[in-house]
């Protein structure tokens, strides 16, 4: 097979349409968090979080607008309230589509969370139209790389607003956090997320040099094997394929489990006593991803 | 693990201060006492590392690391080792709850600290004092969210060096400025990545873990630490972040760990003169 992309886009994509099934199907037997109501129906009711607020502000840059009318038209954010309902949250939370002037605007203490324009354009941009053979579907890598885009920022803000004590860079603690999330809605999501982000990461990666490392920001292989540490730690038969075919070395694979839970036990300890656990039962059970979205 | 690129709390005087006697108590010893902290220098297995126990030793560089210590509040019992690892690093051993300091660390150290002050600043002392100082600190870190059930987020490299950094902060501008610089300069001479494959690497990148650590100084002491902003070391965006950065750690650490640490035991290390001016020039 003939890979465009990357060799690790084409092994993400081939190992895709290996796993790929309608998510319904696909809500596994682990489940770190607990099991989802299997019996709840996937369009289930679930109330929005009142404590989010959600806006898509008008790009004043007219190139944005078809993205504008899309997140839109889809309820991108509204999808969002209605996701995070289980999260207590103490304030209200202000989550919003911008035009930034830049390609990301850093979560800073206080709010808003913002997801730029331009990072969605990016994301698009690097997305080829047409998926050629090899590569992940178009689909998979824009939904993929934007739920990672918005989970991490979210994941900076519940930081903030409910006070968790953060050891370790606070973006690669975001990246954790978001990882995690992206583990609890069975494989399928699991599959599509990582396989977004990892693509993301590898098609935006730049060369890294001398003052380059002083950014706050990780370097995006960093943050390509970060991610994929935190999908075989959690999974390690659904992910072994990262391992079998190199993308993941095996030296830091070994103890990606050790690090998975790390995290989980984070979560546990800090974060959870703030999750409705029946809310994110039904959440789990929802169809979080639709095999449409992105288009 | 502190890698070579990467590297371990102390004490530490060791080379500069080598004929130096130990640092006079100024406090009664016997109040900085902590029978859960169990230090050993075992024999080098290597001939060259004699003398490197010898320094180590007649420094009293772990009886005073346990001094230094004393005021944690641990439920088992945490060892602390030299010894011979046929490679320059130090390591925390869960399996153990033991820290063991290479003896080949601190002489890779004395091989690349300037034999004169460099056009930066950096001195001697500062590289072998705060450098070892630094790998003793950053493998307490992995020692204490180990031990102490700490939730960690981030990358526990890098967790584990902002242990370091914010401790080095806590006992005035001389330690601060010896043992961020030591730091430093340790990670300024190691190689960042050099295959993409690299970046796979648990810890942070030397270049990364060298502005973690002037950011983390700059972030808790503007004033202690803005030559390193005016001469362009630290670069202007990431300086301007730093206070951030330094108040979530700091937060963090009144969340984590203070709980575990004894108050006024911790007046007492905090009174006291670990380094002599004479060890870090």
């Amino acid at each position: 097979m003939k890979c465009i992309v990357s060799a690790a886009a084409c092994m993400l994509a081939v190992t895709l349409g290996m796993h790929a099934t309608p998510a319904a199907a696909q809500l596994g037997p682990e489940r770190p968090l607990g099991s989802p109501n299997t019996q709840t129906p996937p369009n289930i009711q679930v109330l929005p979080n009142s404590q989010v607020e959600v806006a898509y502000v008008e790009p004043g840059n007219a190139g944005f607008r078809p993205i504008y009318d899309k997140l839109k038209r889809r309820q991108v954010l509204e999808q969002l309230r209605v996701f995070l309902s289980p999260l207590r949250l103490p304030r209200k939370l202000l989550v919003k589509i911008d035009q930034c002037g830049a390609v990301t605007s850093p979560y800073k203490p206080g709010g808003p969370v913002t997801i730029c324009y331009e990072y969605i354009d990016q994301i698009e941009r690097l997305a080829p139209a047409e998926a050629p053979p090899g590569s992940p579907p178009r689909e998979v890598m824009v939904v993929g790389a934007f739920v990672q885009a918005v989970l991490h920022e979210t994941a900076r803000a519940v930081f903030d607003v409910l006070e968790v004590p953060v050891w370790g860079r606070e973006s690669d603690a975001a990246d954790k956090l978001a990882a995690f999330i992206m583990m609890q809605f069975g494989k399928d999501v699991a599959l599509r997320t990582f396989v977004g982000t990892a693509w993301f990461f590898e098609a935006s990666e730049r060369t890294w040099t001398g003052n380059d490392f002083s950014d706050v920001a990780s370097p995006e292989a960093q943050r390509f094997y970060n991610y994929l540490c935190m999908a075989y730690g959690g999974d390690p038969a659904t992910f072994k394929f990262v391992v079998d075919n190199n993308l993941l070395p095996a030296r830091r694979a070994q103890r990606c489990a050790g690090e998975y839970q790390e995290v989980r036990y984070a979560f546990l300890k800090t974060i959870m006593p703030n999750v409705d656990q029946n809310l994110m039962k039904q959440v789990q059970a929802m169809e979080v991803l639709k095999s449409d979205d992105g288009r | 693990m502190k890698t070579i690129t990467g590297a371990a709390l102390a004490v530490a005087a060791i080379w500069a201060g080598m004929g130096a006697t130990p640092a006079p108590a100024q406090q009664s010893p016997d109040l900085l006492r902590n029978s859960k902290i169990v230090i050993d220098y075992i024999d080098p297995r290597i001939a060259k590392s004699e003398q490197t126990l010898a320094r180590l030793q007649k420094r009293q560089v772990l009886e005073e690391l346990a001094q230094f210590l004393s005021p944690l509040r641990l439920p088992r019992v945490l060892r602390i080792r030299t010894k011979s690892c046929f490679q320059a690093n130090a390591f925390y051993v869960p399996s153990e709850w033991s820290i063991n300091l290479c003896y080949e660390y601190l002489e890779w150290l004395d091989n690349i600290a300037p034999k004169q002050t460099t056009r930066e600043g950096y001195t001697r002392g500062d590289v072998i004092i705060g450098g070892y100082i630094d790998a003793v600190l950053h493998e307490m870190g992995h020692a204490l969210f180990d031990i102490l059930s700490v939730p960690v987020f981030g990358r526990e490299e890098d967790a584990a060096d902002q242990i370091s950094g914010f401790i080095m902060l806590q006992f005035g501008k001389d330690v601060a400025r010896t043992t961020i610089k030591g730091a430093a300069y340790s990670y300024a001479m190691s190689n960042n990545p050099r295959t993409r494959t690299e970046f796979s690497d648990e810890h942070g990148t030397s270049g990364q873990r060298f502005f973690n650590y002037l950011c983390l100084a700059y972030g808790g002491e503007p004033a202690g630490f803005k030559d390193f902003v005016d001469r362009g070391a630290l670069p202007k965006p990431r300086a301007d972040n730093c206070p951030i950065e330094y108040q979530q750690v700091r937060r963090a650490f009144a969340k984590t760990i203070l709980p575990f640490v004894d108050q006024d035991m911790m007046k007492q290390v905090q009174a006291r003169q670990w380094l002599k001016p004479d060890e870090t020039k």
